[in-house]
């Protein structure tokens, strides 16, 4: 279980490929942390509308808003923390950073209504990733809150995230930018060509090749943006030492699917090698095993020819009518597919170190949209800790003694 | 009136770029390799084209992973992963002829930096890559019959959409503003270009792909194809029509019963989700089942294409064209 996890650290980052409820699993720790009395905050990224509606931050920007006690009331236990929640908006974060560094008024005037500055920041590779981070950042400056949740990105390689910063330092490099920094250049390449035969050449190179004319665009975006590199690469190093401090954990989230699972442990592996390992593991939207103790099925597990059993035990069970043979057949689907989970979680288990608490949710017949719930899947990440609906299946249970 | 799967290719016959976008993980890839070999089957010979590579399409395919370039994955079908920075060396290659000259300036550090800094460069030039490619001859006949191209995520695909146009405002007159102009007719015209957008019917896909209906069809007008909705759950009963277990029942039953209720469930969510996409997305639908597969491959991809045929409805008031 996570309870421990999250209890022990400050920082939790929620990893993993697009789809598999990142977003949702981030916002019910955040949850399970107010509940449990701290001062919580998630930082969301293109919540579900109902999922932003129900933690009251429909209509909110990047500034983090309080969740209603009122509302957290609805979990329909005792508050005793306190929940605050915030959306990324990606190109505003870039403009106040832009804001927070620029040495002047008038340098920041001329950042913000440039070109290249608008493409960088909507575009730019990363770019996305790096806000998140630096929000992070400030999140973690601010001693609003004891226990910060970072729900990240959608990139289909989630490791873009933790190499954005390092990214934009490189693109941001002193030693390559000042070519862009060199005053001729806004009098075209013409006057480069004067002053180093070799840039100038390149630039008319790209000139003619590309038909852009605004070199002296990116030569004004560069300078003045020199005054801000140092801010840049100060930012990075503090980035680094918060990915990697012993109060950050790294919950990765995934699927059961074959494919969502390879691209897992992929990424597991680049963040083992990145010195941020996972620190657990949430398998979301699994199909429970069912009735699979030895003995049930003369095969031990179920096969297809099985649905033949399943409708002999129905109708002792004295249950009939049009739609038996569906509930038999949707009964051995629903378990082979749940068996075929089963074993690539086994697998994708036995890669990671013992000590990576796991846990699984199984796929609920509804959207998980609310506060209540949200809570609902407290049990399965937290254990026996919400009031109700709290008792594990049994497939959970038997999952749960292996581990131990 | 059920619809064949003739019908559902019909209704992008002609079309000869086809591009699949939606949000990340609701299935696109499989979508993609779906409707290319389909195509392919068809004695068409098929371009599937992947903007960003994809391990779930080299699965499929049985193809090398993290290969660029082109690979004839089977007969009549090619595989090609476009990134646009390769793209737009391949490009200079042919405007700046003297190899050398070449070379210089695509590794120059410079280079790199302009080609990040600059607005949609590298988004036109791989969008301009398929257009090149869908423009090609050899020996008197188009190279490709049809194009599918499987797009990157929501966010990201309308950026490669919007760049063309976008590039044509940025750039001064020259090259690049003629590419762009070209691509961009490729891209408006509905004899040649369908966009078909792929979701599920759950709550984040719904109301990203209503969301993106309006961006494709009110801002970018570009032209449109079908929609698919995949991993559709059916069940003939609703959740509460599931009987409860009769006393004294085995676990087995009550588990089975469970499970029955667990799919109406889904099949009812979905129901929910399908009836606010045909009011909010009014675009031909094909429902893609979910399948219960172990493990999803080829065989898997052509099953949905057959079910789709054999489901292929159109929406209220809707007709292929």
């Amino acid at each position: 279980m996570l309870a421990d996890l999250v209890r022990d650290h400050r920082v939790v980052v929620c990893v993993g490929s697009g789809g598999v409820g990142k977003t949702t699993t981030a916002a019910t720790i955040a949850l399970w942390g107010a509940l449990e009395g701290r001062r919580a905050v998630v930082l969301t990224i293109d919540p579900a509308r109902r999922l932003a509606n129900s933690l009251g931050i429909a209509e909110l920007g990047d500034e983090p808003r309080q969740v209603d006690a009122v509302l957290l009331a609805t979990t329909g236990r005792p508050v005793r923390g306190s929940l605050a929640a915030m959306m990324l908006d990606q190109k505003n974060a870039w403009d106040r950073l832009v804001a927070r560094h620029a040495p002047s008024d008038d340098v920041r005037e001329r950042i913000l209504r440039n070109r290249f500055y608008l493409n960088l920041s909507q575009n730019f590779a990363g770019s996305h990733e790096y806000m998140a981070i630096e929000q992070l950042c400030l999140l973690c400056e601010s001693d609003a809150y004891d226990l910060i949740v970072l729900d990240t990105p959608p990139t289909k390689r989630a490791l873009d995230f933790f190499e954005a910063p390092e990214r934009i330092r490189d693109f941001l490099d002193r030693k390559i930018v000042r070519w862009f920094l060199m005053p001729y250049l806004s009098q075209g390449w013409a006057a480069a060509k004067a002053m180093n035969r070799t840039v100038g050449f390149l630039f008319r190179k790209l000139e003619e090749a590309t038909g852009v004319s605004a070199l002296a665009e990116v030569s004004d975006f560069f300078s003045a943006m020199s005054g801000m590199f140092d801010a840049f690469t100060d930012r990075t190093d503090v980035i680094h030492d918060i990915l990697r401090a012993s109060t950050t954990a790294f919950v990765l989230v995934t699927g059961p699917e074959e494919q969502v699972l390879t691209e897992a442990e992929f990424f597991s592996g680049r963040m083992r090698s990145m010195r941020m390992p996972l620190g657990g593991v949430v398998f979301n939207r699994v199909h429970e095993e069912l009735s699979a103790d030895a003995g049930t099925f003369p095969g031990g597990t179920v096969a297809r020819l099985d649905e033949e059993v399943v409708r002999a035990a129905l109708a002792d069970a004295g249950v009939a009518g049009p739609h038996v043979a569906w509930l038999a057949s949707n009964f051995v689907d629903y378990q082979l597919l749940a068996r075929g989970e089963a074993i690539r979680m086994e697998q994708f288990r036995a890669g990671l170190s013992r000590r990576v608490p796991f846990v699984t949710v199984p796929n609920f017949d509804t959207d998980v949209h609310d506060l209540a719930s949200l809570t609902r899947m407290h049990a399965h990440l937290f254990g026996a800790t919400a009031p109700s609906d709290g008792a594990p299946s049994r497939s959970a249970r038997r999952r749960g003694r292996a581990r131990d | 009136m059920p619809y064949r799967r003739a019908d559902m290719l019909g209704a992008l016959a002609g079309r000869r770029v086809i591009f699949v976008v939606g949000k990340g993980g609701v299935g696109k890839s499989t979508v993609a390799t779906a409707l290319a070999v389909a195509f392919a089957e068809q004695d068409k010979r098929v371009l599937l084209a992947q903007m960003e590579s994809s391990r779930r399409l080299a699965e499929f395919l049985d193809l090398p992973t993290g290969d660029a370039g082109m690979v004839e994955a089977l007969p009549n079908l090619c595989v090609l992963t476009v990134d646009g920075e390769s793209a737009l060396s391949e490009y200079l290659g042919l405007v700046l002829p003297v190899r050398r000259v070449q070379r210089m300036v695509v590794e120059s550090k410079l280079y790199h930096h302009f080609v990040a800094a600059a607005p949609g460069l590298k988004e036109l030039m791989t969008v301009g890559k398929i257009w090149y490619e869908e423009q090609l001859v050899v020996q008197g006949r188009r190279k490709w019959d049809v194009i599918v191209v499987d797009a990157p995520a929501t966010g990201h695909v309308l950026q490669y959409l919007r760049m063309p146009g976008a590039a044509a405002e940025a750039f001064g007159p020259g090259l690049v503003r003629r590419e762009a102009q070209k691509v961009m007719e490729l891209l408006a015209d509905p004899g040649r270009t369908a966009v078909c957008p792929v979701t599920t019917a759950e709550e984040m896909p719904v109301n990203e792909t209503a969301e993106m209906y309006q961006q494709l069809h009110e801002r970018l007008r570009v032209p449109l194809g079908v929609l698919f909705v995949n991993r559709v759950h059916t069940a003939p009963l609703g959740p509460a029509d599931v009987p409860a277990a009769p006393a004294g029942a085995s676990p087995l039953v009550a588990d089975v019963l469970r499970c029955a209720r667990e799919e109406a469930g889904w099949a009812a969510i979905n129901r929910r989700y399908l009836d606010r996409l045909r009011a909010a997305v009014p675009m031909p639908t094909v429902r893609l089942p979910f399948l219960f597969a172990e493990e999803f491959g080829l065989a898997e991809v052509r099953a949905l294409m057959a079910s789709a045929s054999r489901q292929l409805a159109p929406g209220p008031g809707q007709e292929f064209a």
